[in-house]
């Protein structure tokens, strides 16, 4: 639906933004992409996984074993303080950007 | 349920991973399959297609592996130098996109980094090179404290008598060996290969001197001690002198080699880049110690009769020595300090008490020891001058940097939301600078190779300038601060495009750097215009004779040994050099009249040494022949000039200038009184005194001075011929030189120059000094001018709706016009206000080379300040044009 690219690019930013509410953990982030972009888009784990790796090497979130009674101990993710300025300053340039194209397209049909 | 752990277990194949770290991965990745195998089942799918539905969300395990596995460290390493020609190529694109910028900040660049390796090239020769020779760190210069009354000195500080030679060889303490060398002219020296005589820099050296030094040679030998002792009469040639007057004839070895009318037979060629001892010099040939009077040190004749070998009172051999193993410089100065008084003392008798012995020490050798001094102040001030300039090229650059960086800030900000780290655009930046700086680098050396060139041929540097290590390292060091410099800058303004749209203190910043800059470029240039006025004032200084058609060139006979013969031959000559067509005028002259040497004595009147209040005693005084005043157009106001019949027979005359006779015989008419050596040996009748003019510089104070009539005193060696010629002074010398050969065919004619172009001499160094500052504050101009027309050009951009604005309500465009230069010039009065004490500190430091204007002038500053804010003017005018020329709608709508 989306070119890899694009899709590849923001992914980071859609990480951030999910984990500003709450930890989750990793499967739970890509099935609330898939249902908040009523479907249109979706990760699979091995494509996400890696990104997760990569914003953990970055020290923009931090795993964390959680167990809960009657299941499996399941790794939450969350935002560390730097991930939550970098996501607010992503936040801001994206909607600038998309902000800027869509004025460019509407004004192209204008 | 299929056991996620396992399966995964089975597909990872990590590498590079801690155990701990990979067994964490299995498990959180196994939960999230079974967390995906579960969602499969949530959604009525059966086991089979929910096992498949979970398997399938990590369809390519390897390349799964490879990007989960990557050890950061590693990575980030790999990934910059996997990284780096992608951005460098992306960098070679953008800058092609803007040439106006690329151009700017490589020739800036170029010009900054160029001025500065140039002028530290000369430094790093001058004062910081070793001698190139074997282990150069153990070789080291003997100096002396000033030596003892009644001796004469080349140097006081650099020169010593044989006598000391001969004593500190002789100690085995401190000094494995001692090295003596000294010129055998003050310049050049005649030399004969084949037929033709010419002129080459030669000197006389002791027998250790190659061997002591490690200097090897190329063909041939050097010298030995048995050379030295025989006076052996060889030569050794430089390898350079080889390669240009001799084709690199692979027979030189053996061949006969006239100097100063002596043959010697070459028997050695040096070592490639070994240029000799003497500071700033590049000799051509050396010969072993001789004892000969025509072979004397510096070409002087025997004083006596004595040559310097025999005179103990002559200190005139410069003395290198290599230490001892484990000695440093003051134990071995300390082991021969007893030796060395006890043969200070040699020919005086002994130390009375009270007196001063001349001490000995020992100062490591350099390549322009001796002379060093006399270079490092100016070329200290033209090393801060070009810093200063260097200051200016790199703040312009990196302004325009963090301008141009500031205008991409959107593409920033996008790179930055799409997940580039600040890593990868810190690369960026890096390759981009690093572009940059190696275009300016590479071409800011070539310049630098060129300036050097020109520096050492204005500062008569004859020995090679060539660039080596430490200019290298002093270049790179430079340029990789500029990399880091231009790279880093403009970062926090990229990095900070990711927060929000607002603007950034910069354009504060950028001001400030333009207030500083002009406050620079007022510095650069009042020390500019101080000296320029400097020059000018020494240019146009009144000689006190008519200098222009006079033409002065040397001539040394050797094959007389009388004092008779010698005049009977300078008579002759100048008998016939009168009788040339275009020859109005000839004289002859010992000391040459702007070469910067003088005979200083104290000179006895009426047979005392007069008694003077406050005041030296010092009597300039120079051996001249008939004709003299009247040749050089020096006014002669009572009495008359030198002639014919004052001869060897007539009762001795002389002649003293105004300075004199108002010092030494004041109030009353100094015609008949008699004036004479200190010594009290050699009496003359004053018969003429002459109006002040000038004898060794353009720069002397008046001075008393007296003239000996060459005829009448015994001592004559090599005379200067004084020509007043018709037209261009320097065509007469081929018939000229005629003459002379016809007299002696193997007579040179010694540095001929213009009297003109001989004065311009003694300010060689003043003119160098000034043409490079004000060179260099034209540069600094020039770069301030670029800068402050690119940030205002951008600050007018920056606020084009704004002037729009203020255009739409009304505005007229010389408001727009003036608003844009007000800024500018408030910009240069802020850097007026700090430059101007700065230039005035620069003018208290300038003040021992300034000549005829006082270190605070008021017309260089003022002409500083108008410069600067001329400068401002013109640099803001096209940006204030263009602002005003906005279209108010077109500007409102464009943002």
């Amino acid at each position: 639906m989306f070119s890899r690219e694009l899709k590849k690019g923001s992914t980071e930013l859609l990480v951030l933004a999910l984990l500003e509410a709450r930890p989750r953990h990793g499967y739970e982030i890509g099935k609330l992409i898939e249902s908040r972009s009523a479907g249109r888009l979706q990760f699979r784990i091995g494509s996400l996984y890696p990104i997760l790796c990569r914003l953990e090497e970055k020290a923009l979130i931090t795993g964390r074993w959680v167990e809960k009674p009657g299941e499996r101990r399941r790794r939450f993710y969350r935002l560390t303080r730097a991930g939550r300025a970098t996501l607010a300053a992503q936040k801001s340039t994206w909607q600038d950007f998309t902000g800027a194209v869509n004025q460019v397209l509407g004004g192209a049909h204008a | 349920m299929p056991d996620w752990r396992e399966h995964v277990r089975q597909h990872l194949r990590l590498r590079g991973v801690r155990p701990g770290r990979e067994a964490a991965i299995v498990e959180d990745l196994a939960q999230q399959l079974e967390d995906a195998y579960r969602d499969g089942l949530g959604r009525g799918m059966s086991a089979g297609a929910a096992e498949q539905f979970a398997a399938g969300h990590i369809a390519d395990w390897d390349a799964f592996a490879r990007e989960v596995a990557w050890n950061p460290a590693w990575r980030r390493g790999r990934g910059l130098l996997a990284g780096l020609p992608r951005d460098l190529r992306f960098a070679l694109r953008l800058l092609r996109k803007s040439p106006v910028f690329t151009a700017a900040a490589v020739l800036t660049l170029a010009l900054g980094v160029g001025a500065n390796t140039s002028v530290f090239s000369v430094m790093n020769a001058v004062l910081l090179q070793s001698l190139p020779v074997a282990d150069a760190a153990r070789v080291v210069v003997l100096r002396t404290t000033n030596p003892a009354p009644g001796t004469g000195t080349v140097d006081s500080h650099t020169t010593f008598s044989y006598a000391v030679y001969d004593a500190l060889r002789q100690q085995d303490r401190g000094l494995t060996v001692v090295m003596a060398h000294v010129p055998l002219a003050q310049s050049k020296v005649a030399v004969r290969y084949g037929a033709q005589p010419e002129e080459a820099e030669g000197d006389m050296v002791s027998g250790t001197f190659f061997s002591g030094l490690g200097v090897r040679l190329a063909r041939g030998r050097g010298f030995s001690a048995q050379d030295e002792t025989n006076h052996a009469l060889i030569t050794v040639i430089s390898h350079n002198y080889w390669r240009r007057r001799f084709q690199q004839d692979p027979d030189i070895l053996g061949k006969a080699f006239f100097v100063n009318g002596v043959p010697t037979t070459i028997v050695g060629v040096a070592a490639p880049g070994f240029e000799g001892v003497e500071a700033g010099r590049s000799t051509d040939f050396w010969i072993p110690l001789q004892s000969r009077p025509e072979l004397n040190a510096w070409g002087n004749a025997p004083e006596d009769g004595k040559t310097y070998i025999a005179d103990p009172a002559w200190w005139c051999l410069r003395l290198l020595g290599r230490l001892a193993p484990g000695v440093t410089k003051a134990q071995a100065a300390a082991a021969l300090q007893p030796a060395f008084q006890t043969a200070a003392a040699t020919g005086l008798g002994h130390w009375r008490a009270g007196e001063r012995k001349p001490v000995l020490s020992l100062e490591d050798a350099r390549r322009f020891s001796g002379s060093a001094t006399q270079y490092a102040r100016p070329l200290g001030m033209l090393m801060a001058m070009v810093g200063l300039v260097l200051l200016v090229a790199l703040s312009n650059v990196t302004m325009l940097q963090v301008g141009r960086n500031a205008a991409r800030r959107r593409e920033f900000a996008v790179r930055l939301a799409l997940g580039a780290g600040r890593r990868e655009l810190c690369r960026q930046l890096i390759a981009e600078s690093l572009l940059l700086v190696a275009a300016g680098g590479a071409l800011a050396w070539l310049l630098a190779g060129w300036a050097t060139t020109a520096l050492g041929v204005w500062a008569n540097i004859e020995s090679s300038l060539a660039p080596d290590r430490t200019v290298l390292v002093f270049t790179l060091g430079i340029l990789l601060g500029a990399v880091l410099l231009f790279g880093l800058a403009p970062l926090r303004t990229v990095l900070a495009s990711a927060n929000a749209n607002r603007h950034p203190a910069r354009w504060r910043h950028g001001q400030a750097i333009v207030a500083l800059q002009m406050a620079v470029c007022v510095v650069l240039l009042a020390g500019g215009t101080l000296l320029i006025a400097t020059l000018r004032n020494l240019e146009n200084t009144p000689l006190g004779m008519r200098v222009d058609g006079l033409v002065v060139f040397g001539v040394k006979p050797e094959s007389f040994h009388s004092v008779p013969e010698s005049i009977t031959f300078y008579r002759e000559l100048l008998a016939k050099l009168r009788a040339l067509p275009g020859v109005e005028a000839a004289t002859v002259v010992e000391e040459r009249l702007g070469s910067g040497s003088s005979d200083n004595s104290a000179m006895t009147v009426d047979g005392r040494l007069p008694a003077v209040a406050n005041g030296s005693r010092t009597v300039r005084s120079n051996v001249v022949g008939p004709d003299f005043f009247h040749t050089l157009g020096v006014p002669v106001l009572r009495g008359r000039d030198f002639s014919d019949a004052d001869t060897a027979a007539s009762a001795p005359v002389g002649i003293i200038n105004e300075q004199f006779a108002q010092r030494f015989l004041p109030n009353q008419n100094p015609l008949g009184h008699h004036i004479g050596t200190a010594d009290g040996k050699f009496q003359m009748r004053v018969v003429g005194v002459v109006k002040n003019h000038k004898y060794r510089s353009i720069a002397e104070a008046p001075i008393p001075m007296a003239w000996y009539m060459y005829a009448q005193i015994p001592v004559i060696a090599k005379m200067d011929v004084e020509l007043r010629v018709q037209g261009e002074p320097l065509a007469i010398l081929p018939s000229v030189r005629g003459v002379v050969q016809r007299m002696d065919p193997s007579l040179p004619l010694i540095q001929p120059a213009t009297q003109r172009a001989q004065f311009d001499t003694t300010v060689s160094q003043q003119r160098l000094f000034a043409r490079l500052a004000g060179f260099f504050a034209a540069l600094g101009l020039l770069l301030v001018a670029t800068g402050l027309y690119g940030t205002l050009a951008y600050q007018v951009n920056q606020r084009t709706v704004e002037i729009g604005l203020r255009m739409a309500v009304g505005a007229r465009r010389g408001q727009v016009v003036w608003m844009v230069l007000r800024g500018s010039l408030a910009l240069s009065a802020i850097g007026a206000g700090v430059g101007v004490p700065l230039a005035l500190l620069t003018g208290q430091a300038l003040s021992s080379v300034l000549y005829g204007i006082a270190p605070a002038s008021a017309p260089a500053l003022g002409f500083a300040i108008l410069g600067v804010a001329a400068v401002a003017v013109a640099a803001s005018l096209v940006p204030a044009l263009r602002a005003a020329s906005i279209d108010p709608l077109q500007a409102l709508r464009s943002d």
